[in-house]
């Protein structure tokens, strides 16, 4: 099943990815072999049966809507590159 | 282990840390080390020790897989995109061995974002099998894997999404645990697949998992899929007797992808349990060969998913390009290079099974096969109580022999995925050698019967010594 670069390099800026040249044609080739192995998939009767999405049966739990966190924004933003007063700073948006 | 008082806390880190100072650079196994916080760590053991105050896993070192956040430690995920970041919290499974006194000593590696089985995609370079220098430990907690087998840390968390635990633990001749999905809590586990991502133990025995693993389990408020349930006495039930369990064999396990050497050691580990009283019939898993193609749309779409929050703004890598103004450039650039191949094969694999005109084709018609490998499994456990098989079709292959391409890297996984799909708990343990290289048993057991898993695994290892063998790391091979 191989997919053409034109469709990879819109799959990739979905993703925000961008490949060219050379790392275009071999990420190409590449995932149109592993499109290749997952083909199996289709020669499979699955008209009857449900979609398992979760190994276990589960319901999403809730619980009472109290607070329960301490903000801690100083700290978490620790870890990022650029920040100022409590803001992340990022590349301009709006001209 | 620490039971008796013969030497202190503080020696027993010494020993590891100055063996992993000897050793380390031979096979690369840890990124991050804690040394003089664990070393404080063993002072206050010692002194707890003295006045009585003894919990079940005082003094005991064990190294994280680097996956785990670990408060005010770095935590990596093998990649270059978190090669800084420092978490502010740790994942609940830290937190639970910690409060029962356990002290980390250091982060693993692994591959990254736990995408691959050799542990040759870290953005730290690969881990070599301490029993043969040129080959891999597998993946993709290799690391955690390679240092517990080379006596570098007693015990490791790991994690299996796809095997991730087992399949290393098989190659490298240690114990590996998968729990139960939701047995072990996900919170600060960085996420890949979501819905098969689970915490584990790479060990050196049974005994040792069943220890760790009653201490690291249990549910978890801050975990959505962790499950209400009870953890029992792993320890306590050993030594249960196993006469007249019945163990199925898969058909689908012995084909033609297997090793015939290796499947002789599976027969030699079945013949084994049979003198222990087990007994054993051929079971069919007729949709097992599907298990690959049905992992490699759901893993990948769910890793597309995950791996979205990775954009350089509130953590992680950015790259600094000078002179572009414009945030969908800084959003390709930090993400093109701050991922590596494989983990990038795997966003655009999941992103395309996800997009429009391709969901009901790939993802929703994976969820489906799902379905039929689950009651594949449902209908074998009618009649048996567990499921034992080889955990990989060859002993550890050489680094650089698969990487290159993908295919043939993902059919390491064949025996170990599919408990995965179906959250079933699996151990795999050592049970001989080929050429040198170890070989491992898998054995799988319907959801939260790890205490069937970690008895049938003790008394296997109390009737034989396979899992006692240690590489002699003066005589591996090291062909430079």
């Amino acid at each position: 099943m191989s997919i053409k670069k034109t469709d990879l390099e819109y799959i990739a800026s979905l993703s925000k990815l961008q490949f060219e040249g050379q790392e275009l044609k071999n990420y190409t080739r590449q995932i149109s072999d592993i499109l290749e192995m997952i083909q199996q998939l289709q020669k499979v009767d699955t008209k009857k049966i449900k979609p398992m999405a979760h190994p276990m049966n589960m319901n999403q739990r809730i619980r009472e809507d109290l607070v329960t966190e301490v903000n801690k924004r100083d700290e978490y933003q620790k870890n990022a590159v650029d920040s100022e007063d409590g803001f992340y700073k990022v590349p301009k948006v709006l001209d | 282990m620490l039971g008796e008082e013969k030497i202190s806390s503080q020696e027993i880190l010494k020993t590891y840390i100055q063996r992993i100072a000897e050793h380390d650079t031979l096979i690369n196994s840890f990124i991050t080390l804690d040394a003089d916080a664990a070393l404080e760590k063993a002072r206050q053991a010692d002194q707890s020790r003295q006045s009585g105050d003894v919990l079940p896993l005082t003094g005991i070192p064990f190294a994280s897989k680097d996956i785990f956040c670990t408060k005010g430690v770095k935590t990596t995920c093998g990649s270059k995109m978190l090669s800084n970041f420092v978490p502010p919290y740790d994942a609940t499974v830290i937190a639970n061995v910690n409060e029962q006194g356990a002290i980390l000593l250091g982060k693993t590696n692994m591959d990254e974002f736990a995408m691959g089985s050799s542990n040759e995609t870290s953005y730290f370079g690969p881990v070599n099998n301490p029993w043969d220098l040129e080959r891999t430990p597998g993946g993709s907690s290799g690391g955690s894997a390679a240092a517990v087998a080379l006596g570098l840390i007693p015990i490791a968390i790991g994690t299996d999404t796809g095997g991730s635990i087992r399949q290393p633990a098989a190659f490298t001749g240690i114990t590996g645990l998968k729990p139960t999905y939701g047995r072990c809590s996900r919170y600060g586990m960085i996420a890949f697949a979501s819905s098969l991502d689970q915490a584990g133990i790479l060990a050196l025995s049974a005994e040792d998992t069943a220890i760790f693993l009653e201490m690291m389990a249990g549910f978890d408020p801050l975990d959505s899929t962790s499950v209400e349930m009870d953890v029992p006495s792993y320890v306590e039930q050993l030594s249960d007797p196993i006469n007249g369990k019945v163990i199925g064999i898969p058909k689908e396990f012995f084909d033609e992808g297997l090793d015939a050497e290796l499947e002789n050691k599976i027969l030699d580990a079945i013949k084994i349990y049979e003198s222990l009283g087990v007994k054993f019939k051929e079971i069919s898993l007729p949709h097992l060969e599907l298990s690959v193609p049905t992992y490699y749309v759901i893993a990948p779409a769910e890793c597309s998913s995950n791996l979205a929050r990775y954009d350089g703004i509130r953590f992680g890598y950015r790259h600094q390009d000078n002179g572009r103004n414009n945030l969908d450039d800084h959003y390709l650039t930090s993400r093109q290079s701050g991922f590596g191949a494989e983990v990038k094969r795997r966003i655009i694999t999941g992103t395309y099974v996800l997009s429009a005109g391709y969901y009901d084709a790939y993802y929703l018609q994976a969820q489906k096969v799902r379905q039929l490998i689950s009651q594949d499994f449902k209908r074998a456990f009618l009649d048996v109580d567990a499921i034992i098989g080889p955990t990989t079709q060859t002993p550890a292959f050489k680094i650089g022999e698969k990487i290159d391409d993908p295919v043939t890297m993902y059919m390491n996984d064949i025996y170990t995925i599919s408990s995965n799909l179906v959250g079933l708990p699996a151990i795999s343990h050592p049970c001989g050698f080929i050429d040198g290289l170890p070989i491992g048993v898998q054995i799988i057991t319907p959801h939260f019967a790890e205490c069937d898993l970690l008895n049938l695994t003790h008394l296997y290892q109390q009737k034989t010594d396979w899992h006692n063998q240690q590489p002699d790391i003066n005589n591996t091979n090291d062909d430079n």
